[in-house]
């Protein structure tokens, strides 16, 4: 009876293999328009989902899969998690071949599964008062920021150094290594070396959740993961429910031993139907091959472990803690520094939204988009913001907007993208260089990509370092035509801080042209 | 100069395009590009033809053809301008089928590699595709199954070479394309076009495609680094694109009313002398006047002035 555990791995191998190839394809492979659905694993994600319906008092008819994910694990059971999760594949990979055998037996009691339910109930009183926190938890969330923000970017310079080493070498080496390397740029790599903030920490949570395995497998399932909790609460009826023949059993304990979930207690026969993740293992572990998954029960399931004190405790807190963060000052004087991606919602609206996924700043063409440490405060870690001294916004991309999975940055056609302000640029007349008296330079003026350029140059005397009189072509900010786009700011010459640089002032959002 | 209702009036709009229609009629009056009487002169063709690809084939016709430039079994790399995510129709990178023309006229003389290449201002993908030659010449190479002779790529950063220039005016040592640097031949395709800070750029400013690191900082001595590049980097031919002219808000332009179309091509080995005549009959300007020009002209790398130009039209 191994065919189904090999069916249940062969759909995680699938699944995983899906999931890196819509990752690899949320790039710009020129073409204005991606040509596949990259953002489908969020929008699969009733978790994420439902947060960013209840934080952002709307219907997102993105997310339209999401409905389908939980009506099938209302009729199946929590399959989603031995089947589906990408994160849940990784985790099982990584204990296949690393924890297997470092395991500390009994390091974590069973009932600890019950946080996640508090997780879960916590985030789900915070939406419910716009405060959107699941991204801190979301399995889904997590993976594809760590991979974009962290695992990609480090594995794309690894082996760009080690083919850089290789084509340096002597002799025939360059010859066998390049053609290698050409075929990996072309299907893997990264077009340009991306770089993020955070990547350092949201890697090491990432190999945290990883390394937990060594105390419990699945421990972040198990324990941790509000998306499980969700599921094991809608899916403890499903038609998939593990049932023991009870005649054929010896009682031998294989298959309680052996779940990755602890979801068989006490006696072999009874099973907790929430937390069974449907991994066929005991199935396929039985000697006497008398387990089964069908709709009938065998015996009476385990309850969950919840208290109803639990459960309120845990809301009350998600709600109570709203308040807090609403009368945090950056609500009143956002940072100036603060510039969100073109299409994204007002600032209230967006951080309910936003589900910190990374998916902008992965298909960000000039590497731009990054996560925020606290500009937007607590809340609103990891939300995109541009950063003009990385990369700037490309006039003629519209790449964020369609990748967004919840809508927090709008899908706009090319036309009103353009029409967009981020910001406003403005000259520091104290470091520019014709400003200063330095010398001729127009670099921010020629790259200004608005048909009327928004950066003019006015020839005007100036006095010089050395005391003559010069004559200079000065830039000045047209406010009604810049939008903001930051190419300026990127490629200023001077190398620290740029002497032409970009706020958050004039952003149409604020003005409300494009709020909802 | 821009306001923020309408960028142009059709006054300047009129000054504009009978500046350069008239350019050709101006020229004349010059009389430093008329015909030298004798000596040693460099010749420099200018073609008019209705099409990208004519206008090319002309051009390079007229100085002799490009076996005279191209030798067999020749690594060539061809430069043109992509600059920009523009179209070819807004006129801020060279047009597509003038790239791919050069480059076929490069295969036929018996080129054994024609390598193009940019170092690009916007994002490199998003310049290659919307400047139309990334394709154009794929296209070509495909359809001639020649694509492992004929091939366009990105710019690698591990491929510039720190280079160093002795003589130079500026910049001592740079970082330059290696490929440029180890080509047989290099054959320079720029469009005409406006700049704020150069006044024009041609084959000269387009050169700096082969540099590496940040170039922004050069604009502070634009006309003597653009002159050291050409001191270290020797053009074999420079074909100037000037089917349609950008003539405001260069170089990266993007407004379809800024451009003029003049239907022209200039050729010569000499790429100072190239971009003279092309200052001269585009945009009405005193060679010697245009920084970059006036000082490539003092170098000594080519001609020095007027009169050692012969012009020979078509």
């Amino acid at each position: 009876m191994k065919t189904t555990r090999t069916l249940r791995r062969i759909s995680q191998w699938v699944v995983f293999i899906l999931f890196v190839f819509l990752f690899l394809n949320t790039e710009y492979k020129d073409n204005d328009v991606l040509p596949y659905a990259v953002n489908l694993f969020l929008r699969l994600d009733p978790l994420m989902a439902g947060a960013a319906t209840l934080a952002g008092r709307a219907l997102i008819g993105l997310v339209w899969p999401a409905l389908v994910v939980a009506l099938l694990t209302v009729a199946l059971g929590r399959f989603f998690c031995g089947w589906f999760c990408p994160l849940g594949a990784v985790i099982d990979a990584a204990d296949a071949t690393v924890f297997r055998t470092a395991r500390r037996k009994d390091a974590v009691p069973v009932s600890w599964r019950r946080y996640k339910f508090l997780i879960l109930f916590f985030l789900a009183a915070s939406s419910l008062f716009t405060l959107q926190w699941v991204f801190l938890f979301d399995p889904i969330s997590i993976l594809i920021r760590t991979f974009t923000v962290s695992v990609f970017p480090a594995l794309n310079l690894v082996i760009h150094r080690i083919f850089d080493g290789l084509y340096r070498a002597p002799g025939p080496v360059p010859a066998i290594s390049e053609p290698v390397y050409g075929f990996l740029k072309s299907h893997f790599l990264a077009f340009e070396q991306p770089v993020f903030r955070t990547s350092a920490f949201v890697g090491l949570l990432f190999f945290g959740i990883l390394a937990l395995e060594r105390y419990q497998r699945r421990f972040w399932c198990r324990n941790l993961c509000p998306l499980g909790g969700l599921l094991a609460l809608v899916g403890r009826f499903g038609l998939f429910r593990r049932r023991i023949t009870e005649e054929g059993c010896t009682r031998c304990g294989l298959c309680e031993s052996d779940c990755r979930m602890a979801a068989i207690g006490g006696d072999v026969a009874v099973t907790d139907h929430g937390e069974c993740i449907g991994c066929m293992d005991c199935q396929a572990v039985c000697p006497e091959e008398v387990i089964h998954f069908s709709g009938k029960e065998g015996r009476k399931p385990m309850a969950v472990d919840l208290t109803r004190r639990g459960v309120l405790a845990s809301a009350a807190l998600g709600a109570v803690t709203v308040p807090f963060f609403r009368v945090e000052a950056h609500g009143k004087s956002p940072n100036p520094l603060l510039i969100r991606p073109p299409g994204a919602l007002p600032e209230g609206e967006f951080l309910a939204r936003c589900t910190r996924c990374g998916e902008c700043m992965r298909v960000c063409i000039a590497n731009g988009l990054q996560p925020t440490w606290f500009e937007a405060g607590i809340e609103g870690m990891w939300s995109p913001i541009l950063v003009s001294r990385i990369g700037y916004c490309e006039y003629n991309c519209t790449l964020c907007g369609q990748v967004c999975p919840t809508g927090a940055i709008r899908r706009l056609p090319l036309q009103e993208k353009r029409k967009v302000k981020l910001g406003l640029a403005y000259v520091d007349r104290s470091r520019c260089l014709p400003w200063a008296g330095q010398s001729d330079c127009i670099v921010c003026e020629e790259h200004c990509p608005t048909w009327s350029k928004a950066i003019v140059l006015k020839e005007e005397r100036t006095l010089t370092t050395g005391g003559e009189w010069k004559m200079f072509k000065k830039p000045y900010i047209d406010e009604d035509l810049c939008v903001g786009c930051g190419i300026c700011e990127t490629k200023c010459p001077l190398t620290d801080r740029a002497a032409v640089l970009v706020t958050s002032r004039g952003e149409t959002r604020s003005t409300g042209v494009l709020a909802r | 100069m821009t306001t923020g209702g309408c960028p142009f009036s059709r006054r300047r709009f009129l000054q504009a395009a009978g500046g350069a229609a008239g350019a050709l009629a101006a020229s004349a009056l010059f009389p430093s590009l008329l015909p030298a009487a004798g000596g040693k002169t460099v010749d420099v063709g200018v073609a008019s033809a209705a099409s990208p690809a004519e206008r090319a084939r002309k051009a390079v016709s007229l100085v002799g053809g490009m076996q005279t430039f191209i030798s067999r079994g020749d690594v060539v790399v061809l430069k043109p301008n992509i600059g920009w995510d523009r179209t070819p129709e807004q006129a801020a990178n060279t047009d597509p089928e003038f790239v791919v023309a050069i480059a076929g006229m490069c295969l036929a003389a018996g080129a054994k590699s024609v390598r193009v290449f940019d170092r690009t201002c916007n994002d490199p993908r998003r310049c290659y595709v919307n400047s139309g030659i990334k394709d154009a010449v794929e296209r070509f190479a495909r359809e001639n199954r020649v694509e492992d002779a004929l091939r366009i790529y990105h710019v690698e950063d591990r491929k510039f070479v720190r280079t160093a220039i002795p003589g130079a005016l500026s910049i001592k040592e740079w970082d330059l394309y290696r490929d440029a640097l180890e080509a047989d031949k290099i054959v320079n395709v720029p469009i005409a076009k406006h700049h704020s800070l150069a006044g024009i750029t041609l084959g000269l400013k387009n050169m700096m495609g082969i540099m590496g690191g940040n170039r922004g900082q050069i604009h502070y001595r634009l006309s003597e680094c653009l002159v050291d590049i050409h001191r270290r980097v020797p053009v074999a031919l420079t074909v100037i694109d000037a089917g349609r002219v950008l003539l405001r808000n260069g170089p990266s332009g993007g407004n379809l009313a800024d451009v003029k179309a003049f239907g022209k091509a200039f050729a010569s080995r000499d790429g100072i002398a190239a971009d003279m005549v092309a200052a001269e009959k585009i945009f009405r300007l005193v060679p010697r006047d245009v920084g970059h020009i006036g000082k490539a002209m003092e170098s000594g790398l080519g001609v020095s002035s007027g009169a050692q130009i012969r012009l020979v039209e078509g």
